[in-house]
């Protein structure tokens, strides 16, 4: 399983990915923790418009982990995506990729990313080696993932100032 | 209960109050509005002049081949001409202009190019609510007492620039975690969008009822950059910019410029309030992808300055940067209650003879987007509507609001003009 590194206010408990150095919510010093790479969709696109540096179709989703956290990650393909499901998250090269990719799916993948031949290999065959070692293992406490949340609202009431009023 | 205690209910009760706030404006509007907290308590109008505009006009949006120099001293000029004043302040914006045509220095620039050298000067900028923000500082400097009467100009040249490189330059407006996603204006609009439609907001047909409805308004707009009509079929089979984002959702790249002429002398044109709120630059900080609290807190802010309610507005500018965020905006002004808006549409309500005319103008959608001439351009069109010189859009109305969405709405305003007698 992967743990990607965030930080935790020390006042407000507030999680946030790739970690920051002061809390967003109020001027505190924030603390680096470690965090599981198992999360629920948010929301997701995929762009066939895309700037300098990516190659279309790009695939953006949103991932909210545990203790609040959300982060930005590229995927394979959108089409089987819906909000609420829950998804692994990897990272390679401190880019985030959500779920569970097939080895061919990896290699096409990080070969479509910016940067020097031989280091997009590199990429590729590490990730490929770890999806043959299945290192894709659900945290000790989550044998059987929940189910597709059926109400994003309440996840999102939990948070500190809901701008939501509907 | 310790103190620690106290302080967590303390907090949480006024978070409520900061969830709710337009419930407390529709509940309360009608019978002498009251906004339960808010920090501007203070700024009294005791303590504050009236701001009333004396002038205002723009270019035409679209492709251009004027300089930006020139774009600004056309809309500055006629509104100079029209104000018959000799102002004492200048208030100059553009988003970008180093980027996009390599010029710094904007208000001493602009100051000399229109020949107001002597004026003092400042640029002010938040991304793409630049205009409205410009129009926020002369308003303020007219309200202090610093200046009586306020030149504030805004334009953007962009269209001679690559589409892609547009596109890098204004992305830049994003958190930089997101950006390297390759996230784009587009992208978290899309990210929006998708999140709105899961949740049963609005469908995709509402979504390009907006577009065909401000199309048809642009068509009617001599300023408009795009003055032909679309139909539905034409939005819902124009190409995926951003799923479920097709291009008919989204606003031009264009040039333009917009000028307003602000005094203190009775116009009979007033400045009757503006707000601004603010966000998170991350839209994954935010509790909500699908509700702008920097427009909620901006339309508390504008209504409370001005001392009257949603209900009175009778014409409206909207930043329909992309069609679903007309949607979204309308809802979190007030002007419609939660849920309401996507009725509104379907029936008619936001056309030039409905019951709410919403962006006479065409909107960014079919208007266009020179980014900081926008806000300018909004209140130009309320301005016009107000004063009975919208020809061949007019609606009859005497209050009008603006909404400015600055960034991935990070920093937005709310504007309200009002006519009186």
């Amino acid at each position: 399983m992967e743990t990607i590194a965030a930080s935790r206010c020390p006042d407000c408990g507030w999680v946030v990915a790739p970690p920051a150095r002061v809390c967003p919510r109020h001027p505190v010093e924030m603390t680096p923790v470690e965090i599981s790479g198992y999360g629920s969709v948010l929301s997701y696109t995929t762009l066939t418009v895309v700037p300098e540096g990516f190659k279309p179709p790009l695939h953006i989703a949103v991932v909210e982990l545990p203790g609040g956290a959300r982060i930005f990650c590229h995927g394979k393909e959108t089409r089987a995506l819906r909000i609420g499901r829950r998804v692994a998250i990897e990272q390679v090269d401190g880019i985030f990729y959500f779920a569970n990719l097939g080895v061919a799916d990896r290699v096409s993948l990080f070969w479509k990313r910016r940067g020097a031949a031989p280091e997009r290999t590199r990429d590729a065959v590490k990730s490929a080696i770890k999806r043959f070692f299945d290192v894709y293992k659900r945290p000790s406490g989550e044998t059987n993932p929940p189910a597709e949340d059926k109400n994003q609202t309440s996840e999102e009431e939990k948070n500190h100032r809901p701008a939501e009023k509907r | 209960m310790n103190l620690r205690h106290v302080a967590q209910l303390v907090e949480f009760i006024h978070h409520l109050q900061v969830v709710f706030p337009l419930h407390a404006i529709y509940r309360l509007s009608g019978e002498g509005y009251e906004p339960c907290c808010y920090h501007r308590d203070g700024t009294g109008s005791e303590n504050m002049r009236d701001v009333w505009i004396a002038a205002a006009a723009m270019t035409r949006f679209g492709r251009r081949s004027e300089t930006l120099e020139d774009l600004m001293a056309d809309a500055a000029l006629e509104a100079l001409r029209e104000a018959n004043r000799q102002p004492d302040g200048l208030v100059v914006t553009a988003m970008d202009p180093e980027e996009f045509v390599g010029e710094g220095n904007l208000a001493s620039h602009i100051g000399t190019y229109i020949g107001l050298s002597h004026v003092p000067g400042l640029r002010v900028e938040t991304a793409t609510s630049s205009g409205a923000a410009a129009l926020y500082a002369g308003f303020a400097l007219i309200a202090s007492g610093f200046h009586n009467h306020v030149l504030v100009v805004g334009g953007e040249k962009m269209t001679h620039v690559s589409t892609p490189r547009v596109s890098e330059i204004i992305s830049r407006v994003i958190d930089p975690h997101e950006r390297s996603y390759g996230a784009t204006m587009p992208a978290l609009a899309g990210l929006v969008t998708r999140a709105a439609l899961a949740k049963g907001l609005f469908t995709e047909m509402d979504m390009a009822r907006v577009a065909v409805k401000n199309h048809a308004h642009g068509a009617r707009n001599p300023y408009a950059h795009f003055q032909q009509p679309v139909t539905l079929e034409e939005v819902m089979g124009s190409r995926l910019i951003a799923d479920p984002l097709r291009l008919q959702h989204c606003c031009p790249i264009s040039d333009g410029a917009g000028a307003v002429v602000l005094t203190s002398d009775p116009t009979g044109l007033k400045l009757a309030g503006m707000g601004q709120g603010s966000d998170y630059l991350a839209i994954r900080y935010r509790s909500s992808l699908t509700g702008f609290r920097a427009t909620q807190d901006a339309a508390i802010a504008a209504f409370k300055m001005a001392d009257f309610g949603p209900e009175r507005v009778q014409v409206a500018e909207i930043h329909d940067a992309f069609a679903p965020f007309e949607i979204l905006a309308l809802e979190d002004t007030g002007l419609f209650p939660p849920g309401r808006a996507t009725r509104a549409i379907q029936n008619g309500e936001l056309t030039l003879e409905g019951r709410l005319p919403v962006n006479p103008s065409g909107g960014l959608n079919a208007r266009g987007h020179a980014l900081a001439a926008t806000g300018l351009a909004q209140v130009v069109e309320l301005v016009w509507q107000l004063t009975g010189r919208a020809v061949g859009r007019q609606v009859k109305a005497t209050v009008g609001l603006a909404h400015s969405i600055g960034g991935m709405a990070t920093n937005n305003w709310v504007t309200l003009v009002e006519q009186v007698a």
